[in-house]
């Protein structure tokens, strides 16, 4: 009862955050210089065609009667179509999210497989040379700036071993629809496409990779610092002294408590990359909803930059959630803290 | 020992990567070209901008074309009339025509195309307000269609070419309620050359040629384009270095074209363009109200090195580029760099001997060549008694500004190309009163004379008696100093070698059609 108290309370808090989101990034939007629809229409078009089109957009109306519309749609999950792409704003997001998600998914599964044993395996042989060469590649993961790394590689991978595709998601030649979730390498292991899904991996490796870099030391670095407080702990002395196997005492009494803070970073992260990702997805001619967001914040493209704002906060938010329960899940303590707060 | 497992473990990781980075296999005539900007509609009635009329032109085609000179072509149309007093167009069109679903296109396509664009009034709409009105166009039999202007309206047939011909059986079976928009939004029903193979908008888009297309081809044809959305310069470059790459966008920086022209299989193809770069004054703002500072600016302007050294370009002596060979006033004075010209010009203002004279010089903000021209530009005017303060403006900060005379700055830099193959589009849209508040038009001319050459030249069609006015308004604009005339464009591509026949056409992006190419290797 308490953790169903304890849920409500969040999700109620949840919603109201995006009802600031939303009322504060109809403001900005609003503020942005650029009237919009002579933005769309060029400036050939005559001012009939730009005061119809402001009429059709509904900017000659107050502000408030434009945010009350703006809420009354989105309610039917409508944002409204796109100036930029002349097309509905649920569309563009549907395509442009799920080819960020899958992006940033692969970012996460590169940033966990490489962060955690840099971690561990420096906390487990603190000091030693296991643990310098691993706060080496941690630091210079954390410290060099993503477009860098993003630009460094497409290089080396184009420039100078040209092994590696570096734009887009997909060889052109052979064009696949993703209908089913929109992750191209989900979707084509799922209809049996085998060779859609290798070219979709090798369209992944070079931004994930640079994308994975910042995430990966943080990991590296915190599971490392918990770890070794943990072990620190007299119950770990007391394992050890049971004779209870290293790897045992390592992975399971040491690691688990000491996860927590990783997994926070990792959730963080996670949301935050959704609406972060555009330089990398700029610099790899990713179609994710990062650069969407870009273009439509200079095109002024009002109901796409609600849009994209809108579905990013409500990303961030539900992940947030979630690694709330996670974290809970995984530290009773936190749970029954959190309930009772 | 672990030297050696190392190596081994690394040998392993190479093998491993190479295989999972099999190189890919390429058509033999596929063009792969960069854009800077997505495509953002392929809609004929709601095109608008150079990178749209890029993708459409290449997947429609129109009544008439424009040929490398500016001068109208066949496409659909064999022929057309144009009737005694210029208010009749009639177009014949060629029978054996057809779209790509192998349709015919009938007049009927072409009143439905009209009749829609009118009815959606947006993208090259703006071209027929006050000359086309519903019912304007209409169908003789099949193969005839008769266009009644409203009045007449000379550069009417330079603006036919900016609409493409929809096939009106598939538009109307597929119409939903908002007159196909979002039909046409993603898929193409039109006569062009090339289909749509696979568009993600963020991306890239490929087209793929029809073999069946009613213009046939001429021999060793483009089979496939790919557009990939890219504009960051590395990868430009690692993209041409790794093959993947055939033709680079007319956009990049001077050192990715030296770059990729150091590439054994890479050449740069330059074109001067009917695209003219200018410094546009403000006439209605102090302090250049007063034509005396405006011709002190343009004195102060050191076009030499603006066209030799920080933007290479074309000359140009006035608002009209040399490419409108015919329009195009000889006689006038080319512009000249003379610092004690600009003085001379100050002292004769109404604004001499007050202290420096304030001016705000606008350009596009993060665009190096533009602030490069804006700190010459100061340095050279605080020679001559100006204050100068640079202000670079993201883009639609520019164009919010451009809307009111009392938020544009004095000078602004910004680049003009016509949008249909006649003078009329760059003297209405920059310099008619009737045109004014947009970025184009940040001169601010607002000359009832000007306005009435412009509609005098439109209500003739005589050619002869439009040169004439064309010349005029070219020597009044120039005396008023409406501008600092810096250059034309010159257009560059890094491009394969195999690649060839890129010239420029003076109207949107028709330069890019890619029928117009060959592949000249095996």
């Amino acid at each position: 009862m308490e953790f169903l108290l304890f849920l409500l309370r969040r999700v109620l808090w949840s919603l109201l955050v995006l009802v600031g989101l939303s009322v504060v990034i109809f403001l900005i939007a609003r503020a942005v210089p650029g009237d919009p629809a002579r933005m769309a229409l060029g400036p050939t078009a005559t001012q009939e065609q730009v005061t119809d089109l402001r009429h059709k957009l509904g900017l000659d109306r107050p502000l408030i009667t434009q945010y009350g519309l703006f809420v009354a749609a989105l309610s039917h999950g409508d944002l409204g179509r796109s100036l930029l792409t002349e097309r509905a704003v649920t569309d563009d997001i549907r395509e442009s999210f799920a080819a960020t998600l899958e992006l940033v998914l692969a970012t996460i599964f590169l940033a966990l497989a490489a962060g955690l044993p840099l971690g561990i395996a420096a906390a487990r042989w603190k000091d030693r040379w296991p643990d310098t060469a691993s706060r080496l590649v941690a630091i210079l993961g954390a410290v060099t700036p993503t477009f860098f790394l993003a630009l460094l590689l497409q290089l080396l991978a184009g420039y100078v071993l040209h092994v590696l595709p570096t734009t887009g998601r997909l060889d052109p030649a052979d064009p696949f629809h993703a209908d089913i979730t929109g992750l191209i390498t989900l979707d084509s292991l799922l209809e049996g496409r085998f060779a859609v899904t290798l070219d979709a991996l090798r369209h992944l490796l070079l931004p994930a990779t640079a994308l994975a870099a910042a995430t990966m030391g943080q990991m590296a670095r915190l599971t490392r610092a918990s770890m070794l407080e943990v072990m620190s702990q007299d119950y770990i002395e007391a394992a050890r002294a049971f004779g209870i196997p290293d790897w045992l005492r390592v992975l399971k009494y040491t690691l688990r408590p000491s996860f927590v803070a990783p997994l926070t970073i990792l959730g963080l992260e996670f949301a935050s990359m959704i609406g972060n990702a555009f330089v990398v997805e700029l610099v790899f001619s990713w179609p994710g909803m990062a650069a969407y967001g870009i273009r439509t914040i200079l095109q002024k493209d009002l109901n796409a930059v609600m849009g994209v704002v809108m579905v990013s906060g409500a990303f961030f938010v539900g992940v947030n959630l979630v690694i709330d329960l996670l974290v809970g899940l995984v530290d009773p303590r936190i749970r029954i803290r959190g309930a009772r707060a | 020992m672990v030297r050696q497992a190392l190596l081994h473990s690394a040998a392993a990781g190479i093998l491993a990567l190479a295989a999972f980075a099999a190189p890919r296999a390429e058509a033999e005539t596929l063009v792969t070209m960069n854009t800077s900007q997505i495509f953002s509609t392929v809609d004929p009635s709601k095109i608008s901008d150079y990178t749209d009329y890029m993708a459409a032109v290449n997947l429609y085609d129109g009544l008439v074309g424009v040929d490398y000179s500016g001068n109208l072509k066949p496409e659909i149309a064999a022929s057309w009339d144009v009737s005694a007093d210029a208010r009749e167009v009639t177009f014949h069109l060629r029978p054996d025509a057809h779209f790509s679903d192998g349709t015919p296109v009938t007049a009927k396509d072409v009143v439905f195309t009209f009749d829609r664009l009118l009815k959606i009034n947006q993208g090259p709409a703006n071209l027929f307000a006050g000359v086309l009105k519903p019912g304007s166009v209409a169908a003789v039999d099949d193969h005839t269609v008769k266009f009644t202007l409203s009045k007449t309206f000379a550069p009417f047939l330079a603006t036919v070419p900016a609409v493409f011909i929809l096939n009106s059986k598939v538009v109307q079976a597929n119409a939903g309620s908002d007159d196909g928009q979002t039909y046409l939004a993603t898929r193409v029903a039109g006569a062009g050359g090339y289909l749509l193979k696979s568009w993600d908008r963020g991306s890239q888009m490929t087209i793929v040629r029809d073999p069946h297309y009613y213009g046939g081809w001429k021999a060793h044809p483009i089979d496939q384009v790919h557009w990939i959305i890219a504009n960051d310069e590395a990868t430009v470059k690692s993209l041409a270095a790794s093959g993947e790459l055939t033709m680079t966008s007319q956009f990049q920086a001077p050192e990715t074209y030296e770059a990729l022209a150091k590439m054994p299989r890479m050449k740069i193809a330059k074109q001067d363009t009917a695209t003219a770069f200018y410094l546009k004054l403000d006439a209605q703002k102090a302090p250049t109200d007063d034509v005396h500072i405006r011709r002190a600016i343009a004195c102060a302007t050191d076009y030499d090195t603006i066209r030799s050294t920080i933007l290479p370009g074309g000359e140009l002596d006035g608002p009209l580029p040399k490419v409108f060979a015919d329009y195009h006033a000889n006689d006038l004075p080319k512009p000249k760099f003379d610092l004690q010209c600009a003085k001379d010009e100050v002292a004769k203002s109404k604004y001499a001997g007050k202290g420096d004279i304030p001016l705000v010089l606008q350009y596009v903000a993060g665009t190096k060549f533009e602030e490069d021209i804006a700190l010459l530009m100061q340095s050279n005017l605080e020679q001559v008694g100006f204050k100068v303060t640079p202000q670079p403006d993201p883009w639609n900060r520019v164009t919010q500004l451009a809307a009111k005379v009392d938020t544009s700055p004095n000078v602004s830099e910004v680049f003009f190309g016509p949008t249909y193959p006649s003078p009329d589009s760059m003297f209405f849209t920059q310099y008619d009163s009737k045109a004014a508040g947009t970025w184009a038009s940040l001169e601010w001319v607002n000359s009832p004379e000007i306005d009435g050459l412009i509609d005098k030249a439109r209500a003739t069609g005589d050619k002869a008696q439009q040169v004439a006015i064309y010349k005029e308004l070219q020597h009044k604009l120039v005396d008023m100093q409406s501008d600092a005339f810096l250059e034309t464009q010159t257009v560059r591509h890094a491009e394969d070698k195999c690649l060839s026949d890129y010239r420029a056409i003076p109207m949107q992006s028709f330069d890019y059609d890619f029928k117009l190419y060959s592949w000249n290797c095996n």
